[in-house]
């Protein structure tokens, strides 16, 4: 069947499923036998089994879904104080039991007429940012946090057909961690460009973006690539990025074994250039697979720096739940290898609400007003999807 | 075997792995630190991390306890941490670095490295100490070649070392060299 067809047929069939960016095209997920929803009481026992199943050498042998921002917060041992949230799940994994291969060319025709879409608010404004911006620079100067990303939100009244977002989202931005889940009451549509974990055999890395420049027609990629080596404030920022997930994978990782292979790279996408690394290690003897998503997760590029700290620091001054937004996405084998990416780019939509959250560093010489408007430039490709 | 303090930063796994190269290391958090390693260690690393040194009393306890007893080192906070147990006063930077590679001069012809020697180093730091410092058997050997910020110590009786800058970043030329150099000291 052609992947135009196929996906016309699994819409038709009202089945959950998963699509995941793959080297080649989409891997689409269907047919799962189990949905587990994840709890900070069965979160370990959950990772923990997963790579001590039989295989059944299939290549459905694992389990696909993400760990929101909350519970990997609670998985390395921060708490979070009340926040407003839309109680929705904190982590969802399914075990599939098919799996087909789409092509890049995700076409579908959008036969649901049941749409309906609001304008976006966003629910910081500019003078609260301004605020918490200061208030942040303010721990940096007192050495409390070396970097910090304030996060803010988008959130509309929509009911949307999240394959129809996917496909044109797709079209105009194909990243290379994008995904997109599609369940009975929920949908999340993303074009994450961030690898966060990538773990064969013995061997893992990451892929850290710091550095984000909004394209324009007389920018080219090596313009972007002087730019960022030269501009000090993303060249530290990214520095900074870099130094953090050489220690994350260094916890995990043999003594002497932890390489940046990729440094400092531009990458392009649909209306920004991103300042990219890739950094490599190996796996000590008996790590587990709590033991790499603990020392991983949350990203640090989403977060700042130091992890610990900044992560207390931001849950301080949050109002509003995360939800999905610098979670995981991503899958577990059998066998223990696995793939996550960082949750950026995203919509969640839920209960007939669209949320996107964007986030951008706080820094000693980063100025309020551009980040603040670098916050539109990342959800403005989510946002034109409902235009 | 080298006794690692983390002070729950995100370097410190670096550090970690750049001692490595030159004995078994152990690391664990301030908060969480086993006495059975702490006789056992040889050294004693007091790790970077946030905030400042007034923060962590367990830390200083542990500098006093051990002064003289064993090698001590000191990473950026660990190194801030060793001058103020010293008496130094710890303040802010005007002008901060963080993720910055600066070149950093060798300026005192006690140190275990060569005098007027320069280098490039990642830094990661909102404070600094506040000079003039004088304590006897301390010397700084090390600054900034720009703003002439102190950049490391060395006590060569007491066997006590610290930099300011990150040896462990990979924005850090020779990071393995200079480690290595106060570990056979």
């Amino acid at each position: 069947m052609t992947t135009q067809n196929y996906l016309k047929t699994i819409t038709k069939s009202k089945k959950p499923f998963v699509i995941y960016k793959s080297d080649k095209g989409f891997d689409l997920y269907t047919d799962f036998s189990k949905k587990v929803i994840l709890t900070n009481k069965n979160i370990h026992n959950f990772i923990n089994t997963i790579s001590k199943k039989k295989t059944k050498n299939k290549n459905t042998d694992l389990f696909i879904g993400f760990f929101g921002y909350e519970i990997l917060n609670n998985l390395i041992g921060i708490k979070l104080s009340k926040q407003k949230s839309l109680k929705f799940p904190k982590g969802i994994f399914y075990k599939p039991e098919t799996k087909v291969n789409l092509n890049n060319d995700l076409t579908y025709e959008n036969e649901n007429l049941n749409i309906s879409k609001n304008s976006f608010k966003i629910n910081i404004n500019k003078k609260s940012y301004n605020k918490i911006f200061n208030d942040f620079k303010k721990k940096i100067k007192s050495g409390e946090t070396y970097q910090i990303k304030i996060c803010t939100k988008y959130r509309n009244k929509s009911k949307i057909d999240p394959i129809d977002f996917f496909c044109r989202l797709s079209k105009t931005n194909l990243a290379p961690e994008a995904f997109l889940i599609k369940d009975k009451n929920f949908s999340i549509i993303s074009c994450s460009p961030e690898n966060l974990i990538t773990k064969r055999g013995q061997f893992v890395s990451t892929k850290p973006i710091a550095g984000t420049l909004k394209k324009t027609k007389k920018l080219s990629k090596i313009k972007a690539l002087n730019f960022f080596n030269k501009n000090i404030k993303e060249t530290k920022e990214h520095n900074m990025i870099v130094d953090m997930e050489r220690s994350d994978l260094s916890k995990i990782c043999e003594p002497g074994s932890v390489k940046i292979i990729k440094k400092k790279i531009v990458e392009e996408y649909k209306d920004l250039y991103h300042y990219v690394s890739l950094i490599s290690g190996k796996l000590k003897l008996n790590i587990s697979t709590l033991d790499i998503i603990r020392a991983m997760m949350p990203g640090g590029s989403v977060i700042g720096c130091p992890k610990i700290n900044t992560l207390k620091l931001l849950n301080a001054q949050e109002k509003e739940s995360r939800n999905i937004y610098t979670g995981s996405f991503g899958y577990i084998k059998f066998s223990g290898d696995m793939r996550f990416n960082v949750i950026i780019r995203a919509i969640l939509n839920f209960k007939n609400y669209s949320e996107i959250s964007v986030a951008s560093g706080v820094l000693i010489d980063s100025n309020a007003k551009h980040e603040f408007n670098e916050n539109y430039i990342k959800a403005k490709a989510l946002i034109e999807l409902y235009k | 075997m080298i006794y690692i303090i983390d002070h729950k930063d995100s370097f410190t796994h670096n550090v970690v792995h750049q001692f490595s190269n030159f004995n078994t290391v152990e690391c664990d958090n301030f908060d969480e630190i086993n006495q059975k390693k702490l006789n056992k260690a040889e050294v004693i690393v007091f790790s970077p991390g946030p905030g400042s040194p007034k923060d962590y009393p367990v830390s200083s306890k542990l500098y006093h306890r051990f002064k003289g007893k064993k090698k001590i080192i000191g990473i950026c906070l660990g190194f801030q941490q060793i001058l103020y147990c010293e008496k130094a006063k710890i303040v802010e930077l005007n002008k901060i670095y963080h993720g910055f590679q600066s070149e950093v001069k060798v300026t005192n012809a006690n140190s275990l490295f060569k005098k007027d020697q320069k280098f490039k180093v990642g830094r990661y730091h909102s404070l600094k100490i506040k000079e003039p410092f004088y304590k006897k058997n301390f010397e700084i050997t090390m600054r900034c070649a720009i703003s002439n910020v102190a950049m490391a110590i060395e006590n060569n009786k007491d066997k006590i070392y610290g930099f300011q800058f990150h040896p462990e970043s990979f924005l850090t030329e020779n990071g393995n060299l200079l480690i290595k150099k106060i570990l056979s000291a």
